[in-house]
Formats: C-alpha cells, sequence, structure tokens
C-alpha cells in the first residue's frame, strides 16, 4: 500500500500532463484570440455561410386514366424580415396589403423569436397588381420582400372535396411535434388525400449556402452554389379514381345530402368517393379568409363533414344479404325454405309491417321484392350471434381501413353489446325482429357498404378499399405500387350464387325493387334500402355491383331524407355504373330519369 | 468553527466549479437567447440547484457505504445501458434516452460513475500485480463492456471516454511503463498512419527509442514493437480498401476542414466565434456568431466559444484555467487520501473529467476532431451536470474521509 503513494513518478506524470495541455491550449487561444483575431474578427463581420430552406414542390395526383386532378399553380407571399424591417413602414404595409397593424406587428415579433434573419409570410396569394406595388417601392420598403409558391389548383370538373382534402399552414403545436422539418409558414395536408399522403407529397426542403454578413445580409452564394442541396419534389399520387364517374356522381347529387361511393371490386381501389354538401377545395388553395371558415363550419348541412365515411345510418333492407348468408351458410335454411308472406308479422304483442304481401316467398325471391316477412323470421330463425358474426365478416362495426385517416366504425350489435346496455337476460328475441331488416340499433357507412358490396361482387375477397394506387417517385422515377390487402370471407360459392341471383333479380327481373339501376347492354346486379328516420323524412340506400360475369365497379349510394331506395338511389347508381363502363351516359335523357326519381311515384319500388 | 468547515471541506475544488456553473448558465443564456429558448437557460438553472444538492447529499454518505454499493451499483447501471437499448427513445441518431415525462434521462452519462467505482473496487482489493494477464482481465472487462454497449447506441465519444478511463486508472494502480505502451504505442501507430507516411515514421521510431529503455524486459519489449508496426501497417491496408465515403468521412474526422459544410462547418463556426473574441470579447450577448445562431445547438457541445466569443480571451482563458484546476486538485486529492480505494475514485473521476475537457476545448479551438462530448459543468444538458455535481460530491467525500483507510 504505501509504496503506491510514494510512486510520485506517477503523480509527477499527471501533473507535467495537465501543465502541458494547459500550456497548449493556452497557446491555441492565444493564437486565435490574439495573433489571429483580426482575421477571424473580419470572417465574422463578413464573411459567414448561412443555409437558406427552399420549399419543394408538393406532389400531384392523378386519376386512374392519368389526368391530372390535383394540380400546382404559382402564389405570391409577401415576406418580412425582422432584421431589416423598421417600424415606420408599419402603416403603409398595413393599408398596402389591406391587414391590421396589430396583425403584422404580431407575426413579426412571433417570428423574431425564431430567427429574426429568416423572412416570415406576412400575406399569401397576393394579386400581381400589389406585387406590381411592392417591386416599385422596394427601396422604401427595406425589410418587405416576396415569395414564390405554389397553392393548389384542380383542373377536372372532379371536386372530390373530401377525397383529395386542402393543406393549411402549420399550427404552433405541428411545429413543435414535427421537428426540423417544417418551419413556421410551412403548409401541411390538413384533411383527406393531403393529410394522409403528407409524407409522400410533400418532399424535401431544399437549401442554398450563401455568404452573409454580420447583420445577416445575403452576400452571394458560397463555392459557386456546389455544395446547394437541391430540393426534392414531391412524389405523385396515383390515384384509382376515374375524374369523369366522379364528376358525374357528384353532379348527381347537387342541391341533395348524400354519398356515393364506388369501388373496384377486384382490388379495392375507391373509384368514386362524393359526400354532399362539399365546398370548394380552391377556397383552402393557399389560405383561408376567416369568413369564409366560419360559414362553412357554422353551416347547417355541414359541408366538412364527410358522409362517404363518417355517417353511421341504419342500412335498411340492403343489410339482408348479410342475414341470408348467415342463414344458408350454417345450413338454417336453403333454397326451399318458404314465408307465406302475408303483409304483416306478428311477434308477442307487437306488429310488423311490410308494404306487400308478397305471398310465398323464398330467399332468392325475397332479396328481390325485399321481403320484410320472411327476413323477420329468418332472424328468429338465425339469432343474434349468427348475424352478429357474419356482419362482422362482412366488415361492420369497425373501421373499412380506408387511406383517408377519418372513419367511422360505426355499429353492428352483438349479444354482448345487448347485455351490456340492457342487462344479461334483460332483452329478448323480440329486439331483434328490426335488425333482420337493417333497421334499429345498427350503424353503416356508405364505405362500409360499398366494400360489402364489392365482396358479394367478387364472391368471398374484402378488399381493404383504398384512393391511391401508385406513388412515384419524382427523383428517382421509381413506381411504389401500394399493395392490396385483401381477406378471404368463408363463405361458399353455393351461397354466394344464391345472393348474387337475388340481387340480378332485383335489378332485372319484374317485382324487383331496383329496377331503376337497369342500365342497357350491362347485368346490373343491386339491392335497395330506405333507413327509418324518426325525426325526419327516411334515408335512401342501393348498393350494387355490375357486370355480374366480371364485376368492375361496387357501388353504394346513399341520399339523405329522400325517402324510397329504390325510386332515389337507384337510378343514381345505375347512371354511374353507366358512366363508368361505358365511359360516358349513353341513354338519351339521363337528367329525366333524375327528376322523375324525384317524385316517389312507382309504387311499386319500396324498400 | 470556520476552521471546521475548512478542515471537512475542500475549497479548492468547490469554489472553481461553483464559478464554473455560474459561467454556465450565463453562456447558456446568451446561446439561446435570441432563440427563444430561455426554456434552456431555466432548465439548466433548475439541473443546477438539483446537482449542488445531490452534490452535498452525495458528500455526505459514509465512505464504506460506498465502497459497499460499488459493485450493485454497477450491476444495476448495466441492466439500465441494456433496458435503454430496447426501450429508449431515439434522439439525433442516437438512442440513448430514457423519455420521463418532459425530460430525457441518459444512462450512459451516470455509468461513468459506477464504473468508475467498480474499478477502484476491484484494483484496491490486495495487491494485484498488474502485469500478469489474469489480473487485466477483470478491469478490461468492467470498462469495456459499459463502452461496447454505448457504443450500440451508437455513441463513440462517450466510449473514448471509458477507454481514457481505463488507461489512466490502470497507470495510478500501477501498471508497468511497458503495460501502457502495450495500449498507448499501436493505438497511437493507427491514428498516424492515417495522417500520413512522415507521421507514421515519427510514432514508428518513438516507439521503437522508448521501447529501448525497458532493459528487464527485452522480449517483450520486441514484441510490443512489432505489434505496433502490424496495426499502423494493417490500420493502412484497410483504410486503402474502404468505400470512398467511408474514406471521406474518416479524414474529415481527422481533418475538419477538409469539409467547410459537413463537420467543418460547426468547427469553422467556432473557430470564427472564438478568435473575433478578441482579447476582451463583444461583450455579453453581443457576440454575432453567437447571437446569429451559426452554430446549431450550441449550447450544448460549442458552448466554449459563447465565452469565448462574448468574454474573448480573458474568458476563455480563464474557464480554461479552472477546470485545470480542477484536474490539477483531482491529483492532489488522490495523493492526500489515505485509502487506496478513495485515490483511485478521484483518479477515475479525474480521468473522465480530462477526457471531456480535451476533446471538447480541442474541438472547439480547432485542435481535436469533431467528437460529441459536452464540455464539463459548462454544456448544457441535465444528465451531463447531474452526472458531473455527482462526480464533485463524490471528490469532496474522499477528501473529507481522507484520513480513513
Amino acid at each position: 500500500m504505501s509504496d503506491f503513494y510514494e510512486n510520485k513518478t506517477r503523480r509527477l506524470t499527471f501533473t507535467i500532463s495537465i501543465v502541458i495541455i494547459f500550456i497548449i491550449f493556452t497557446f491555441r487561444l492565444i493564437q486565435l484570440q490574439i495573433l489571429y483575431a483580426d482575421v477571424y474578427g473580419k470572417k465574422s463581420e463578413a464573411n459567414s455561410i448561412r443555409q437558406i430552406a427552399h420549399d419543394p414542390i408538393r406532389g400531384l395526383m392523378l386519376d386512374r386514366n392519368g389526368l391530372i386532378v390535383v394540380d400546382n399553380h404559382p402564389s405570391y407571399s409577401i415576406t418580412i424580415t425582422p432584421a431589416e424591417y423598421k417600424e415606420d413602414i408599419l402603416e403603409y404595409i398595413a393599408k398596402l396589403l389591406n391587414l391590421d397593424t396589430g396583425f403584422i406587428s404580431d407575426k413579426i415579433q412571433k417570428g423574431k423569436k425564431y430567427n429574426r434573419f429568416a423572412p416570415i409570410k406576412i400575406k399569401r396569394d397576393v394579386d400581381l397588381k400589389t406585387l406590381a406595388l411592392i417591386e416599385e417601392n422596394r427601396d422604401k420598403l427595406s425589410g418587405v420582400s416576396y415569395e414564390v409558391e405554389s397553392k393548389r389548383y384542380y383542373p377536372t370538373t372532379a371536386r372530390a372535396t373530401h377525397l383529395f382534402g386542402y393543406t393549411k399552414e402549420i399550427s404552433d403545436r405541428q411545429l413543435t411535434e414535427m421537428g426540423n422539418e417544417y418551419r413556421p409558414g410551412d403548409n401541411i395536408g390538413a384533411t383527406g388525400l393531403e393529410a394522409a399522403y403528407e409524407r409522400y407529397l410533400r418532399g424535401q426542403k431544399g437549401f442554398e449556402l450563401v455568404t452573409v454578413n454580420a447583420f445577416g445580409q445575403v452576400l452571394g452564394s458560397y463555392n459557386e452554389g456546389k455544395n446547394d442541396i437541391p430540393t426534392r419534389e414531391g412524389s405523385d399520387l396515383y390515384l384509382a379514381i376515374d375524374a369523369k364517374l366522379q364528376a358525374l356522381a357528384e353532379s348527381l347529387l347537387t342541391d341533395k345530402r348524400g354519398a356515393i361511393v364506388a369501388i373496384d371490386p377486384n382490388d379495392g381501389g375507391v373509384l368514386a368517393l362524393v359526400s354532399k354538401p362539399d365546398y370548394d377545395l380552391t377556397l383552402f388553395g393557399s389560405v383561408t379568409p376567416p369568413e369564409v371558415w366560419n360559414a362553412l363550419t357554422t353551416d347547417e348541412s355541414k359541408p366538412l363533414f364527410n358522409r362517404a365515411t363518417l355517417t353511421r345510418y341504419p342500412p335498411g333492407s340492403t343489410f339482408k344479404m348479410v342475414l341470408a348468408a348467415a342463414a344458408l351458410e350454417e345450413g338454417i335454411i336453403n333454397t326451399n325454405w318458404r314465408v307465406n308472406c302475408t303483409g304483416v308479422f306478428h311477434y308477442g304483442t307487437k306488429i310488423f309491417h311490410d308494404l306487400h304481401t308478397h305471398g310465398s316467398t323464398n330467399v332468392i325471391e325475397a332479396i328481390q321484392r325485399s321481403c320484410n316477412v320472411f327476413f323477420y323470421q329468418l332472424m328468429l330463425k338465425t339469432g343474434l350471434e349468427r348475424w352478429s358474426r357474419y356482419g362482422k365478416e362482412f366488415g361492420f362495426g369497425s373501421p373499412t381501413g380506408i387511406d383517408i385517416l377519418e372513419e367511422n366504425p360505426g355499429l353492428l350489435p352483438s349479444e354482448d353489446y345487448f347485455d351490456r346496455m340492457y342487462g344479461k337476460g334483460r332483452w329478448t328475441q323480440g329486439y331483434l325482429v328490426s335488425l333482420g331488416i337493417g333497421q334499429g340499433e345498427i350503424g353503416v357507412s356508405p364505405i362500409q357498404m360499398a366494400c360489402y358490396a364489392a365482396t358479394i361482387a367478387n364472391k368471398g375477397s374484402y378488399h381493404t378499399p383504398h384512393a391511391v394506387l401508385k406513388i412515384k417517385d419524382k427523383l428517382t422515377g421509381d413506381m411504389q405500387i401500394v399493395p392490396t390487402e385483401t381477406r378471404k370471407l368463408n363463405i361458399s360459392d353455393k351461397v354466394w350464387e344464391i345472393l348474387r341471383e337475388g340481387m340480378y333479380r332485383c335489378v332485372n327481373e319484374p317485382e324487383g325493387t331496383g329496377q331503376a339501376a337497369k342500365v342497357k347492354g350491362i347485368t346490373v346486379c343491386g339491392k335497395t334500402g330506405t333507413a327509418q328516420n324518426p325525426l325526419n323524412r327516411d334515408h335512401a340506400w342501393f348498393i350494387g355491383f355490375a357486370p355480374i360475369e366480371d364485376p368492375k365497379i361496387a357501388i353504394c349510394v346513399l341520399v339523405e331524407n329522400a325517402g324510397f331506395g329504390g325510386a332515389v338511389a337507384a337510378p343514381i347508381a345505375g347512371l354511374c355504373i353507366e358512366q363508368y363502363l361505358y365511359g360516358g351516359l349513353i341513354r338519351n335523357n339521363p337528367l329525366q330519369v333524375i327528376s322523375a326519381s324525384n317524385i316517389e311515384h312507382e309504387q311499386n319500388i319500396i324498400h | 468553527m470556520e476552521n471546521l468547515f475548512k478542515e471537512n471541506i475542500d475549497l479548492k475544488i468547490l469554489i472553481p466549479i461553483i464559478l464554473l456553473l455560474i459561467i454556465s448558465i450565463i453562456s447558456v443564456y446568451s446561446a439561446t437567447y435570441d432563440a427563444g429558448a430561455s426554456i434552456y437557460f431555466k432548465r439548466q438553472l433548475l439541473w443546477a440547484g438539483i446537482g449542488l444538492l445531490i452534490m452535498i447529499f452525495i458528500m455526505f454518505i459514509p465512505f464504506r457505504t460506498i465502497q459497499l454499493l460499488s459493485y450493485p451499483l454497477y450491476g444495476l447501471s448495466m441492466i439500465f445501458l441494456i433496458a435503454v437499448l430496447f426501450l429508449g427513445k431515439m434522439i439525433a441518431g442516437s438512442k440513448s434516452w430514457f423519455g420521463i415525462g418532459g425530460f430525457g434521462l441518459q444512462p450512459s452519462e451516470i455509468v461513468k460513475v459506477t464504473t468508475i467505482l467498480a474499478l477502484a473496487t476491484y484494483l484496491s482489493q490486495g495487491q494485484h500485480v498488474l502485469n500478469r494477464s489474469r489480473n487485466i482481465t477483470v478491469p478490461l472487462v468492467l470498462a469495456i463492456l459499459p463502452a461496447f454497449l454505448i457504443v450500440l447506441q451508437p455513441d463513440i465519444g462517450t466510449a473514448i471516454v471509458y477507454l481514457g478511463m481505463l488507461l489512466i486508472i490502470l497507470y495510478w494502480a500501477g501498471a508497468s511503463n511497458l503495460l501502457m505502451m502495450i495500449f498507448l504505442a499501436p493505438l497511437a501507430a493507427a491514428i498516424a498512419t492515417l495522417f500520413g507516411t512522415t507521421p507514421f515514421f515519427i510514432v514508428i521510431v518513438l516507439t521503437f527509442f522508448i521501447l529501448l529503455f525497458f532493459k528487464e524486459n527485452r522480449v517483450a519489449a520486441a514484441l510490443v514493437f512489432s505489434i505496433t508496426v502490424l496495426i499502423s501497417v494493417s490500420t493502412n491496408y484497410i483504410f486503402k480498401r474502404l468505400a470512398l465515403h467511408q474514406q471521406n468521412r474518416i479524414i474529415t474526422f481527422l481533418n475538419p476542414d477538409a469539409d467547410p459544410l459537413g463537420a467543418g462547418y460547426n468547427v469553422i463556426q467556432s473557430k470564427i466565434a472564438i478568435g473575433s473574441g478578441g482579447l476582451f470579447g463583444k461583450g455579453f450577448l453581443q457576440g454575432s456568431q453567437t447571437q446569429l445562431n451559426f452554430l446549431p445547438a450550441q449550447w450544448t457541445d460549442f458552448i466554449y466559444c459563447v465565452p469565448g466569443e462574448e468574454f474573448g480571451f480573458i474568458g476563455a482563458f480563464t474557464i480554461l484555467f479552472l477546470l485545470m484546476f480542477v484536474l490539477y486538485r483531482c491529483v492532489q486529492i488522490a495523493t492526500i487520501v489515505k485509502s487506496r480505494y478513495a485515490s483511485l475514485v478521484t483518479i477515475g473521476i479525474m480521468s473522465v473529467l480530462a477526457v471531456h475537457i480535451i476533446i471538447n476545448i480541442g474541438m472547439s479551438m480547432g485542435i481535436m476532431p469533431v467528437i460529441g462530448l459536452p464540455l464539463p459543468f459548462l454544456s448544457y444538458g441535465g444528465s451531463n451536470l447531474l452526472t458531473n455535481m455527482i462526480m464533485t460530491g463524490l471528490l469532496l467525500n474522499m477528501y473529507l474521509n481522507r484520513k480513513e483507510y
């Protein structure tokens, strides 16, 4: 132990080392701060490198035929650099830009905190006249400049408001969450595909290296721009939608409230997604005036609300195929099982009505004619557990997973649900009777219904619906294909054939409730539905697909407060199918079909 | 009373450290003044306060308790290091943080202390003859295990700290000069090789002449020399076979000037900041380099150029002097204390501080590679400051108990 302390050499080694390092560092400090202080002083005054960020061009969106549906146009934003700006021009600038002086001061204060040498956007999307005025008075307006940005532009008549979505200026909260990738004043996808595919659409900022003096003023580019990082353009989205179909579907719901969703039964690609009323996306092109925003948020018809994915209405008779599938697949009935429909159904003390007397009916005819009595009885025979299980198989009660993020899972009651709501054993089979015809405590969205129709069309493959088919990287040219997620339903071919036969007859044979959906030369299959609405007029539903031989489109139409599905929704679906499969409308008087359908005249078209 | 105070508290270590803390808070305030980041200043103030309390607490822990807890604490900290690899948060490409509430906690910081304690415990038990390979193995494993786990995060800087710590503690514990040569000569030769042929020959010749002094063990000396030559030649061989961008990365690491916009950008800006400070500096909050945010996150690794620019040579030299004095005082304490354990702990702490100080200040002045290591007591950062204050507490504790065996 003792020799350990007596080892003076080791202590000396350390002491000398510390002194040597101290001397070396001191010499270096003298060299930097005294001998070469002038050189570095000049460097710090006159010649420093600074990065200037450049915004990338946002990716475009194209429809399935390669038509550009979401494009960019240049837009000019007026900027102020706080470090160069002087208070005395505030009044003038405010007048010129028609802005509040307080608003401008506030923006400058905020920007100062971030970096007082970075220009802040004061007003976006100014007209060319204002721009010219700014340019003329440039020498007086120190610190005021402009930036060219791009704003969204929609070249086709397809608005697809809720599908495309809009971008808006990034909020303070998002800014702290996103970290380095965004700067104040940047745009970020807020709704629809703009938000869901933000990561792909936005691209990457580029950086230009410039030399600046101690006041942050730019003197010139650094190293002839050799070290600049170029901007990377955002990726383009290749959508499944057909712009023409989308535009037609939108026009068919003009002045109505409702939704249309069409999907490709082969891969789940969204061919059209309409929610009405909608709003003009160009209002959000670069900056949204507060009065426009207020009008949209307070509008009683809720144009901001995406009815295609967020509504939750009972499906009415369109849901009957779920019950039929459950009963057939579980071997509870076959096509020989018949019910004699007398137009009423007694259960305990309750009476459930049908609108017609259908007489002796089997499952195919019951779908064709939408016989309620048949399905009341079938529901009691099948039971809630099976019905609920098959409903779940078809994707009800849970989100479809469509790539536009906002979605309502809806409600598919199960035994558990009733136990929770009413207490175990406190509910009877009588609660179920209405569910048999898709009424009561059940809620579905149009996107779920379109997927359901597609699953019947392709005989049992549930594809997760998706609006984007491919993503194109602009730099490498690589096309990334968005994979289709598919789940196979456990239902036999025989059962599918029965359902499809019923749906075929529903549109194409006498006594079918969906005849208004008929299209010349195409075998359309479908099912009508009317969702009872205790508060107002009923909601009209139609689901269908075509052609039966090789389905290319599956569709769901919902028209709120319009009455019968067969009268209002079916003809709209027919026109959409015609448009998509023929590439245009071939009938002579398409508009007449719609106006006629508004009058509920055809008494045989019900439920 | 006054005597009792002086008797028990080593003011020669406490006063410089408190001065450094004050400079730290002023510098962090200045570096984050414009960025609207006064939250950094408030946090640093909070950390300094908490740090002082922890320091006082550690100072009064019974000396034996620390000794007894050394191994268990080391084991516990290894578990933390492994856990952070799986559960840690990614910050700046490195997975070395635990997120707790709004604060991040970096276990690799505190592990430095537990490793020192474990090494000191092992090397103070009985009389180890350090030239026997068996006795070398345990301390080697004790230091390399945490270093390895940290490299996985990956954090090269902290791993280098462990290497420095190991060598310095071993030397203090009585490792022979020949053993030190086994570690140092190949390392120096390998680095010299990367700088070119002339530095390579200088190191080789130097190694040769130093080894001539080991008269009693010529065979071992010859072995060390051949290993040194072999390693530097193979370093050269491997380097030439690396992909061009990998070669460039090593070149800019050793010579930041070669890459004025990557690693070099920071060094150039840092040198401009310090150099333009001149003799008296530009004044508090007047440094254009600091205030214009030329250096990203200057309040962390490049904190030294803030006082360097704003208070000039006077400020920078004062800080350098205070830091070097702390190191010097550590060596003094290590000789005053009676216990071999206390002496080794003190030297261990000195080694960790020294590696941080040399690399950080050297980097800021452009004479060391850019390695992300904070400057002790000055850089912004809770985990690091708390660790430094724990080490200060230990130094004071060792001094307080200097008469114990």
